[in-house]
């Protein structure tokens, strides 16, 4: 047993914000919900805090601890009070206090629904009568960790994008959007893929907080990462995010160096990247020039690297056929050597789990 | 005043499987739920759904060995039900979106379970109630014209002259009463677990709308049914799946033997599991288990890739909370409270015996489960009766007179909780629930004597007496949980002392209702239900006699 100090924001509801400070004995490994359910039981039972499941399957009980999104349940208090010396617990952040822990969820659950998180069949392909979907091992390892996905909104609490753009999603639905986009039953991929390249696909920051937020592994940063894959590839160019992401993969391979100038154009546009002029000027004026550099040396290396990266087959949308079979082997669109691979660089040429990307040997 | 054709309380499996029957069927729907409906306590069903999909397996078969399992005290009406949808069922899920696990065929895969003569068990990982709820809420929100009320406490179930006629709620963001209207009413509140300690229940599994049924005037059945789950994490009391028995663990005693040969020698650890709960307590009463009080299962032989693919939520559990890593340790375990049989009774049309109230899932007890119901079996049994359920209470509600809900009677719901919420002084919540779990988990457990039931009766009624002076301290209207605790802790009451009163009327020995005292199942005397219903001096109990279509009474062997 140790004695455990614990911070408790208590407010909203008209109440003044504070802390209240408790001490209990506890055995390190105790969860956070059950030192918190010990305040309500035995010190206050005015603390408001919502949880159910205690085992990290019902998604209720998501607070900040020190700051870091995290489940009450499963987090420890030992570990975290080690590595702080404190325990701060706070309501989850993107979401307006109702009260004490207990956050309004309005705006998690808006944009889930804004998806349209439900499957739209293909009306060419109906689902086969009396019988299941035929789909294979290997298409189910298609949805990656996202069935795992509880809602807990840790995530979204975490994510610093949010703040800046109404419009953006947010990792969890954007999560559950590529959970719809890889499914093979679902007959919307096209329109699903249009509608989030034009939209907020490319709010993300790609900071990972919300990896690092996520208690099961759903890696939110990964899904947005192939969903920008699989735009760039079945949507192309929208708006600067995606040109910009298209334009730096072209732009890469032509010379094995980057051409910023033009980066600005493919992002930007002419006016775009005329209205960037006073920022171009200010670097040059510090002495930094924006030159062509001369092609790399051995270039045509970048060919065989992005023609390896651009045939992911994990990320395939594979339908299925009219006849209720799999269409899973179909061969992906893989682009010749010389067209532009659209990825957005670093993420695509890092090894994925699933291991399946092409090797291309020339 | 808010006002639906059919007004679904409980939004777990069973009751938005009823919310989208009706819908489709027409009706104007309400749905009332405590939590948001993802958060119900469906998403913990972990090892799977039953349908005997399988080449040489049958809705026969599946009704045999659910029979065989509730040791024949299901209703085989009902259960034939029950198994004959089952495939279309899990059919419909899939085609609603639940993404299954996968045979090398494409096909759903399928794993083994405790009291099943086949592979029969469709899964996804062993997180198969979260997959469930997924598809079924992805399909639901579908329809806009459902309007779910998410975070509200049912506090009233109105019914005169034997017909419903409404709910009063609860707003728990706002604190605000409002009555509910609706010509149908179905209760899918869910379980009742949380009056023990030890149990693999959530804490929202508190029975409101079981016990709201009970006040209103309906009959509860086979309460005395309490399942113990053999393998859960003593102190936490997470379970873990019979799934992982179904892949291949098994149970060793502190002596390394693989006791189940003596209790079971042809099913072993996938005998049912009122068979392997009382193989682990008699272990570990007789001096053989280890000197934590418990005996070990282990998945050590099965290999790391096979228990990360199919026991991957499992993996987390033991090392989250026993700090235990099942790939290369065995896990400690021993049987915890996990399922109630028993609930509001209703005949296999879902409907009770208030007329325009309806209930499914474990908040009733159509009785496919009778004494002791068999691993998933209870998913199944949300979505087919849920289905059920919502289908005659959209029927009914076309042709149903008008609710005659009042004001007066959101007034009266209104000022009994206010009587409660505005005292001045009193005990806490807190302090009577511990009580009252001490008093299940000591006298209502796997073994049952006399003694100990009626301590129990005792105690409980003594509980009751200190719930009139409960105190609320929190008088905030928003999001006020000493509040609601305070409120599910009298629906817990009422439950609890329904169970004992049964558990003491019963004197047999029949599937999880073990009496030391009557070792035996008694077929001439006890092949019936115990109903209970709600009387000014205290639970009043009947019975009922068992649907017997086609499988007489055998012993039962494992």
């Amino acid at each position: 047993m140790v004695r455990v100090p614990i911070e408790v924001f208590r407010g909203g509801a008209g109440t003044p914000n504070r802390f209240d400070k408790f001490e209990l004995e506890l055995e390190e490994h105790t969860p956070i919900l059950t030192a918190l359910l010990k305040i309500r039981d035995e010190i206050d039972p005015t603390l408001a805090a919502r949880y159910s499941c205690r085992q990290a399957i019902c998604g209720s009980c998501a607070v900040r601890v020190n700051g870091k999104s995290r489940l009450a349940c499963v987090t420890q208090v030992g570990p975290e009070l080690a590595k702080r010396g404190k325990l701060r617990i706070e309501p989850m952040g993107n979401q307006p206090v109702l009260r004490d822990l207990v956050v309004d969820q309005k705006p998690f659950w808006d944009r889930y629904h804004r998806i349209e998180p439900y499957l739209i069949p293909d009306p060419a392909h109906p689902m086969p009568v009396g019988k299941e979907n035929p789909m294979s091992p290997e298409q189910v390892a298609q949805f990656q960790e996202t069935p795992r996905c509880i809602a807990c909104a840790s995530c979204f609490s975490a994510c610093p994008a949010l703040d800046s753009d109404p419009d953006f999603l947010g990792p969890m639905a954007l999560a559950k959007l590529f959970r719809f986009v890889v499914d093979p039953r679902d007959g919307a991929f096209h329109q699903r893929l249009e509608t989030v390249q034009n939209q907020s696909l490319w709010l993300c920051l790609r900071c990972n907080l919300c990896v690092e937020a996520c208690p099961k592994d759903v890696r939110p940063a990964e899904r947005i990462v192939d969903l920008k894959w699989m735009a760039n590839q079945e949507i192309g160019k929208r708006e600067a995010g995606s040109k910009h992401s298209i334009g730096f993969a072209e732009n890469i391979q032509e010379g094995g160096v980057l051409n910023e100038r033009r980066l600005a154009m493919d992002s930007l546009g002419l006016l775009g990247t005329l209205g960037q002029l006073p920022k171009a000027i200010t670097m040059m004026r510090h002495g930094r020039s924006i030159k062509k550099h001369p092609p790399i040396q051995g270039r045509e290396q970048l060919d065989v690297i992005y023609n390896a990266m651009s045939g992911r087959e994990d990320l395939q949308h594979r339908p299925m056929s009219g006849e209720g079979g799999v269409r899973g082997k179909a061969p992906p669109p893989t682009p010749p050597a010389a067209s532009p691979p659209a990825a957005t660089a670093p993420t695509a040429a890092k090894p994925r789990p699933s291991g399946e990307t092409k090797e291309a040997h020339p | 005043m808010q006002k639906h054709d059919v007004l679904v309380v409980g939004a777990g499996l069973a009751g938005q499987r009823a919310a989208l029957e009706a819908v489709r069927a027409g009706r104007s729907v309400g749905v009332l739920s405590k939590l948001h409906p993802l958060r119900s306590h469906s998403a913990a069903a972990q090892g799977g759904i039953n349908a005997s999909l399988g080449p040489q397996d049958s809705p026969k078969d599946h009704i045999f060995d659910t029979v065989k399992g509730s040791d024949y005290l299901a209703d085989q009406d009902a259960v034939e039900v029950l198994c004959n949808d089952a495939g279309p069922t899990v059919i419909e899920m899939e085609h609603f979106g639940t993404i299954f696990n996968r045979a090398p065929d494409g096909s759903l895969d399928r794993r083994a379970f405790g009291g099943a003569s086949y592979n029969r068990t469709i899964f996804s990982a062993d997180r198969t109630g979260l997959a469930l709820l997924q598809g079924l809420y992805e399909e639901l929100s579908r329809e806009k014209r459902i309007h779910v009320f998410e975070e509200w406490t049912a506090i009233d179930i109105v019914a005169r002259q034997g017909v419903v006629q409404g709910v009063v709620a609860l707003d728990r963001k706002n604190g605000a009463i409002e009555g509910f209207s609706a010509r149908a009413v179905v209760v899918a509140t869910g379980p009742f677990g949380r009056m023990y300690p030890n149990t693999t229940n959530s804490h929202a599994s508190t029975g409101d709308g079981t016990a709201l049924a009970y006040r209103a005037g309906a009959f509860l059945k086979d309460m005395e049914m309490v399942q113990f789950h053999p393998t859960c994490l003593p102190g936490s009391w997470i379970l873990i799946t019979e799934g992982a028995r179904g892949e291949g663990g098994i149970l060793k005693n502190a002596k390394g033997e693989r006791f189940m040969t003596r209790y079971a020698p042809n099913k072993l650890e996938l005998a049912s599991r009122d068979v392997v709960s009382r193989a682990i307590a008699t272990e570990v009463k007789e001096g053989r288990g280890f000197p934590d009080g418990t005996c070990h299962l282990e998945l050590m032989h099965l290999g790391k890739e096979k228990v990360m693919t199919k026991l991957q939520e499992i993996v987390e559990f033991c090392r989250n909370f026993a700090g235990i890593d099942p790939v290369v340790e065995a896990i400690p375990v021993y049987p915890g409270q996990h399922y109630m049989m028993g609930g509001v009774s209703t005949n296999p049309r879902a409907e009770t015996n208030i007329t325009g109230l309806y209930a499914a899932g474990e908040a009733a007890c159509v009785s496919v489960h009778g004494a002791n119901r068999l691993g998933a079996n209870s998913l199944l049994e949300t979505l087919v009766y849920g289905k059920i359920a919502g289908a005659n209470a959209a029927t009914y509600a076309a042709k149903a007179p008008e609710s005659g809900l009042t004001q007066a009677d959101v007034d009266l719901a209104t000022k009994k909780l206010h009587v409660i919420w505005d005292r001045t002084q009193g005990e806490s919540p807190a302090k009577i629930r511990q009580d009252l779990q001490k008093v299940m988990k000591e006298n209502v457990g796997i073994y049952r004597t006399p003694e100990e039931l009626l301590t129990a009766q005792k105690k409980v009624a003594e509980l009751k007496g200190r719930y009139a002076n409960v105190y609320v301290q929190d008088k905030s209207t928003t999001y006020n949980v000493n509040l609601t605790d305070a409120l599910e802790l009298g629906y817990l009451l009422d439950l609890a002392e329904c169970i004992v009163a049964a558990a003491i009327l019963r004197t047999e020995s029949r599937g999880a209702h073990v009496r030391l005292d009557f070792p035996k199942r008694d077929d001439a005397n006890w092949l019936k239900h115990i109903l209970v219903q709600a009387s000014p001096a205290g639970p009043k109990l009947s019975f009922l006699p068992v649907t017997v279509t086609s499988y007489q009474p055998m012993e039962r062997h494992y």
